[in-house]
């Protein structure tokens, strides 16, 4: 018996120790670095391959990669982290938190530090930085970009006798094409969307809403401002399209537009980089999107957030950074990827040609980056705001309500939120 | 000197039980007395917490999107409950009866059980799916439909009822099934004899001999309705239009996607204290019709 609760002390200071293991601190003159992503298969070797390549050419840095699973909840992970006291350096995470990360702590403000000459912070796209600045903070450095292009089914446009898209195209000749390219005989739609009232409805929207010349949010992010006339219209066009010209198909979220797309259900598609891998058997082609006031585009960057471990660790995670985001090693993780250039200076590298060849057609999501010249609100309560929003452009896309009433409401909503001021 | 021995057993019993205890404070007592604290706070698991006393629970009350959820939470149970309990009740006679095959069956309705939530989900899904799916196909051959399913508001609910009744059918065929093989034989024979039909040998002798495993089964199968999720997160994420948005969901959406720790803290308090009187009501209720075989 004795012997027994022997064995089961030692398991439960084993257990303990175990718990304890994780945390640490430097080891003699190596700093260490723990950085926290989610990639897996292409993006996941490459990172591999980075800090390999870092970790050989910089003998007092280490750097140790954890994969947190998925992205989706990494901030909760992060959060919890930092609760209990151990936390990575470096953790990748959606730009979509940016506000949020503004208030919890540990985290680095690199503002003082993207001054520094050889960052060059203006080489990075507009809509990255302004998605890491809150307020007279930056919570970030530019990790990964993409925006919402127009993908076309080469072969059903040609069915059909019409042109491809162009550069020029109206709203009018999106509409009338998606109506062309419809048949339900064949179950084939012109178009999909998003209509599960979550952030993928949401965002289609704000580009239509931007191209017609409205905003989400004022300036200042206290009052709604998407019911406006431009707002109506949009969404007056999504109506139009889903509920009476019945082009649209509607995906309830769980990504049924990729699989249909690939098998010529579906002829155009409002979608970015991270598709194309899903379309092995369709000949696309890719334009910006179709216009009305402007051609608008909405870009979705994450970013590297940095959580402050003491000094030397801070140290060594912004050389690495620096490092990582560098022109030259943001064009080997394109190339290896495929993944948009997250610097404009990667356009002019010799790579890039290598790049543009290797992925066809992602040339014109990288020059669709300059159309994403707005961003969405970067405020703590978005998810609220945009949920409203979602619940207002489902309606309207399941034909349950008006384009002028389901949008008043749900300003209605969001000023409420806004008001609340948390 | 029996003291020590005893005191040492005492002892002994602990460490026994510690793993347990301590996996079960850790994972268990503590996350449900933090989160009667976080209920009492305004926290977004961000910032620093700060006390509002009773205002989460005092917002509920003018919420009207928690009070449709509670309306359809009820609604879902009740259609749950009984098709889930009767249904199985059906099904477990039929297969106690000696049948060629009979495992084979038995396998087939267990399935569901030891299928993944998600993958439920993903078929009923497509099943669903209103343009290309195999049940609007089928309608259509009898010149029913299209149906939205999932994507029809007035539909979606229904549609989960009938996604997570299939998939829990099994486990509740199991327990029926057990029962049913503890119905003594010769109680079965004495009712023949005295001239029973089948309806009242079940109505008098196998009905109350499964009166255990009902009571067992509504109980549990309520507690469960009354925390419906995963079926809903998988497949129309509390939507169209909130129409699947039921207590525990819009719980989720408030923590986790709207930072509101506090407020989604009392929703679990105000669903905990709902379920534990109607199980209390139920296990009375029942502890005054369910007979016991000795």
């Amino acid at each position: 018996m004795r012997r027994l609760v022997s064995a089961l002390a030692l398991l439960l200071i084993c257990l303990a120790a175990g718990c304890g293991g994780s945390s640490g601190g430097s080891s003699g003159g190596v700093a260490k670095v723990v950085m926290w992503h989610g990639f897996i298969d292409r993006e996941g070797k490459a990172l591999k391959a980075e800090v390999a390549a870092f970790n050989a050419s910089h003998p007092d840095i280490h750097v140790t990669l954890q994969n947190y699973g998925n992205a989706d909840f990494a901030l909760r992970k992060v959060l919890t982290g930092i609760r209990a006291g151990s936390y990575p350096d470096i953790a990748y995470l959606y730009g979509s938190y940016a506000a949020n990360l503004a208030n919890a702590p540990k985290v680095v403000d690199v503002k003082p530090l993207s001054t520094e000459s050889d960052v060059n912070w203006d080489d990075f796209w507009p809509a990255e930085r302004q998605a890491v600045t809150v307020g007279d903070k930056i919570i970030g450095v530019p990790a990964l970009v993409d925006n919402l292009s127009l993908v076309y089914n080469k072969k059903l446009f040609d069915q059909a006798g019409l042109a491809y898209p162009t550069a020029d195209w109206t709203w009018e000749d999106f509409q009338a094409a998606a109506k062309k390219l419809t048949d339900p005989s064949k179950k084939q739609f012109g178009w999909a969307y998003v209509a599960d009232g979550g952030e993928d409805t949401v965002w289609r929207f704000d580009a239509l809403l931007w191209q017609a010349g409205g905003d989400i949010l004022n300036s200042d992010n206290t009052k709604a401002e998407f019911n406006s006339p431009a707002g109506v219209k949009a969404a007056a066009l999504l109506q139009q399209m889903a509920a009476v010209d019945h082009s649209v198909y509607l995906d309830n979220g769980n990504g049924n537009y990729a699989n249909l797309f690939n098998s010529g259900k579906i002829a155009m598609l409002y979608t970015g980089p991270w598709d194309l891998s899903g379309f092995p058997d369709v000949d696309y082609g890719i334009q910006i999107l179709p216009g009305d006031q402007s051609h608008a585009t909405i870009s979705g960057p994450d970013q590297w957030v940095m959580f402050d471990n003491g000094e030397q660790r801070r140290d060594a995670a912004w050389t690495f950074l620096k490092w990582l985001t560098s022109t030259d090693q943001a064009m080997k993780w394109s190339l290896a990827t495929g993944d948009l250039p997250i610097r404009a200076s990667q356009t002019q590298q010799p790579a890039y040609q290598a790049y543009t060849e290797k992925y066809p057609g992602i040339q014109m999501f990288v020059d669709n980056e300059e159309n994403a010249t707005k961003a969405r609100p970067v405020i703590t309560n978005y998810n609220e705001v945009s949920a409203a929003m979602g619940q207002a452009i489902q309606a309207v896309l399941l034909g349950k309500a008006q384009p002028q009433q389901a949008l008043d409401d749900a300003a209605d909503q969001v000023n409420t939120i806004l008001a609340s001021g948390q | 000197m029996i003291l020590r021995a005893a005191r040492s057993e005492h002892a002994t019993g602990w460490l026994f039980v510690a793993p347990a205890v301590i996996l079960i404070g850790i994972f268990g007592v503590i996350p449900i007395g933090w989160s009667l604290i976080l209920s009492f706070q305004h926290n977004d698991l961000i910032s620093p917490p700060t006390w509002v006393g009773l205002d989460n629970y005092k917002a509920l009350k003018d919420d009207p999107v928690f009070t449709e959820s509670v309306k359809r939470t009820i609604v879902y149970t009740l259609l749950f409950v009984p098709l889930s309990v009767g249904g199985a009740l059906l099904i477990a006679l039929a297969l106690n009866a000696p049948l060629r095959l009979g495992t084979l069956y038995r396998t087939a309705v267990f399935i569901p059980v030891a299928t993944s939530t998600v993958a439920t989900g993903i078929i009923f899904n497509w099943l669903m799916e209103p343009t290309y799916g195999v049940i609007n196909y089928l309608l259509s051959k009898v010149g029913v439909g299209p149906e939205g399913f999932f994507q029809d508001p007035d539909q979606a609910l229904y549609c989960i009822v009938a996604m997570t009744v299939w998939g829990w059918l099994g486990f509740n065929v199991i327990i029926y099934l057990a029962a049913l093989q503890g119905v003594p034989e010769e109680l079965l024979e004495a009712a023949r004899i005295d001239g029973c039909g089948r309806v009242a040998t079940f109505r008098h002798v196998t009905w109350p001999l499964l009166g255990p495993a009902t009571l067992f089964l509504v109980v549990w199968s309520t507690i469960n309705a009354l925390q419906v999720f995963d079926e809903i997160y998988v497949t129309t994420h509390g939507g169209p239009l909130h129409a699947t948005t039921v207590i525990v969901y819009y719980l989720y959406q408030q923590a986790f996607e709207f930072f509101h720790g506090g407020y989604g803290a009392a929703i679990a308090y105000v669903l905990f204290a709902a379920t534990l009187v109607i199980s209390l009501i139920q296990l009375w209720y029942g502890s005054r019709r369910v007979h016991y075989t000795s």
